[in-house]
């Protein structure tokens, strides 16, 4: 579970960030929706103790990041954006060391890297070097290296941007799969279609601030419309920024 | 060190070695400098011990036949072949006999472009020359006179040599001793910014952040694996020193150039306390940079420092002080041992510690570089 309560933070002169509050929870897919610049990346490494907040806190599983930023970080698995592949490693090799470095012992860290190639479908590429891969191989071996060591909270920035409809898809039975075994699933998004078929419940931010929280339906509800792209235009007043 | 210590020393050294630039560019200098050096040296020690003889135009030698043949004896003569002609002329004053019979100072006039300088060392040939016959003539004259010669020498002077076939070598020594150091810093250079620099260009710095490491252990890492790149270029360039120096016809000076075991020791032991700092250093600058272009430009202004002060310490226009500092404390540590000197001690543990305590200090600065968001993200 990620809990994220009263956060603020000031890029130079921009406030990315503005008394942001709302929870993520296992076994539920959460979708952090909103145009560009509302504030996403920031939260996403504001969670991850890369960014320090002006002021409120934030905790993975009970442990305050600001606090105890190992451990939390320890209780967490990202996919970033850019996927920051090494080209001259081998997905098998790439995915091993975060899983040594997420604190795997050499020989668990093989093993599961091993189980997550099978899972992933990655065999075939798993042993060539990263350097030439297209978008859809590298968004595996990016997720690969989000999940090997079984963490409890995944968080996913902007994961389907340049994917194809068959990576998208493997991506997306992923996310369906890791859900239904308890993990919490945390992703930023401004692709309204992929919020809508995903996610359990959905965070609306804009200009740094959660402006509604809520299952699609229940946003739907909420502002009398019927699909969650009508929803959202009017909660934040715009549509400006956001793909359908 | 724990596990993921290991880790990510792994990694850093796997992802090194299959970068080509990286390992070129340690492999490239390690390699030619000393075979430069060594091709450099034998054709400065040929042409120094086989003075080739010059050919040079001499006008109305008919006037000074004994002159003529007193330089031709000295490889100076008149030349017929135009590509080995210097454009060098020696004009014999018409009454160049008649003066001399008449003891009047006899003229010759030498032309020549004296600031061209693949003329010079001849033209300092010709003037000795002309100046010893001057002597002889003077003795001879002396002596015709029924004067001892010797009144124009009051003072004999003897010199009596006490460097020993080893130090002779020294200043040649000290830059061997300097090109080996300097790999120090060649070798790792690549790497150092590969993996930091370029981790941030590649973006994986953020994510590498990210995950449950500590920052002092990712840095010390890094550090770790550029100074075994550097180390390894010491060692390959030590190695082909050692083979490709006794090519050099160093017997022709009168010395030897020896790389001994407790040198190459030495050197191992100093080096590895300079790979350290180099590679803390190079680190340190490319770290602040945001691209491995920038990153490069940093390095080419810092590495100025280090190579400034191994120059002083090579060539010994140093102040004493640099014979405790970093870099060019173990450097002139080195060549006192090469030129089979006593070893200062206390001066190369000084110099060794304080490397180590300003690489200390430029680890601790990264450490403190990584957890501000305005470097990691650019800000």
């Amino acid at each position: 579970m990620i809990s994220v309560s009263n956060l603020s933070k000031k890029l130079g002169e921009v406030q990315a960030l503005d008394s942001l509050t709302f929870d993520a929870y296992d076994g539920q897919i959460t979708g952090l929706l909103g145009p560009n610049g509302a504030g996403k990346t920031t939260c996403l490494r504001t969670i991850f103790g890369l960014l320090k907040p002006d002021q409120g806190t934030t905790s993975i599983n009970g442990i305050d990041v600001a606090k105890q930023p190992l451990a939390a970080k320890q209780e967490l698995g990202l996919f970033p954006d850019p996927f920051g592949i090494y080209e001259r490693l081998t997905p098998r090799e790439y995915i091993c060391y975060f899983a040594e470095l997420s604190g795997l012992e050499r020989s668990a860290a093989i093993t599961a890297t091993d189980k997550v190639i099978l899972d992933l479908q990655l065999a075939d590429i798993a042993d060539r070097r990263c350097k030439g891969f297209s978008q859809g191989q590298r968004m595996k071996t990016a997720l690969a290296q989000a999940i090997v060591h079984q963490p409890k909270n995944i968080i996913l920035d902007e994961p389907t941007r340049g994917l194809d409809v068959m990576s998208t898809r493997i991506l997306r039975d992923m996310l369906g799969k890791l859900k239904s075994e308890g993990h919490c699933i945390l992703f930023s998004s401004h692709v309204m279609q992929e919020v809508a078929s995903l996610c359990d419940r959905v965070v609306v931010m804009a200009d740094g601030k959660a402006v509604a929280i809520g299952s699609p339906q229940e946003l739907c509800d909420q502002t009398n419309q019927t699909s969650l792209e009508e929803a959202f235009i009017s909660l934040i007043g715009t549509d400006e920024g956001i793909a359908a | 060190m724990n596990n993921r210590f290991t880790s990510l020393l792994r990694k850093e050294l796997l992802d090194a070695v299959r970068d080509k630039r990286s390992v070129m560019a340690g492999l490239y200098y390690a390699f030619f400098t000393p075979v430069l050096l060594a091709v450099v040296l034998t054709a400065v020690i040929n042409k120094a011990t086989n003075p080739e003889d010059i050919e040079i135009t001499i006008t109305n030698g008919i006037e000074a036949s004994n002159l003529v043949n007193y330089l031709s004896d000295r490889g100076i003569s008149q030349g017929d072949d135009p590509d080995k002609l210097k454009n060098i002329e020696l004009v014999i004053s018409t009454d160049f006999s008649k003066q001399l019979n008449r003891a009047e100072p006899a003229e010759v006039t030498l032309i020549a472009d004296q600031s061209e300088d693949s003329l010079r060392t001849a033209i300092a040939r010709i003037k000795r020359a002309l100046g010893s016959y001057s002597s002889e003539m003077v003795s001879l004259r002396l002596i015709s006179r029924g004067i001892n010669p010797n009144i124009i020498n009051p003072i004999k002077v003897h010199i009596q040599d006490q460097a020993t076939a080893v130090s002779k070598g020294g200043q040649i020594m000290g830059v061997m001793t300097m090109l080996m150091i300097l790999s120090v810093f060649v070798a790792g250079m690549n790497l150092a910014i590969d993996t930091s620099a370029g981790e941030r260009e590649r973006n994986s710095l953020a994510l590498l952040l990210s995950h449950p490491v500590s920052v002092l252990q990712l840095v010390m890492s890094k550090t770790v694996a550029v100074s075994i790149f550097g180390m390894l270029g010491l060692i390959l360039t030590i190695i082909v020193s050692k083979f490709v120096y006794p090519f050099v016809p160093w017997q022709e000076l009168g010395f030897s150039v020896d790389i001994s075991g407790s040198f190459v020791l030495g050197a191992l032991l100093a080096g590895f306390s300079v790979a350290i700092f180099a590679a803390s250093m190079q680190l340190f600058v490319s770290f602040m940079a945001k691209s491995f272009k920038e990153a490069q430009t940093y390095i080419s202004f810092v590495m100025f420092v280090p190579i400034a002060m191994s120059y002083a310490a090579t060539l010994d226009f140093a102040v004493e002080e640099l014979r405790w500092a970093p870099v060019s404390g173990q450097l002139q540590a080195l060549i006192d041992l090469a030129k089979g000197k006593e070893i200062p001690l206390l001066q190369l543990a000084v110099s060794c510690l304080s490397t180590l305590i300003i690489s200390l200090a430029l680890i601790f600065g990264m450490e403190r570089l990584l957890k501000s968001e305005k470097i990691v993200f650019g800000l």
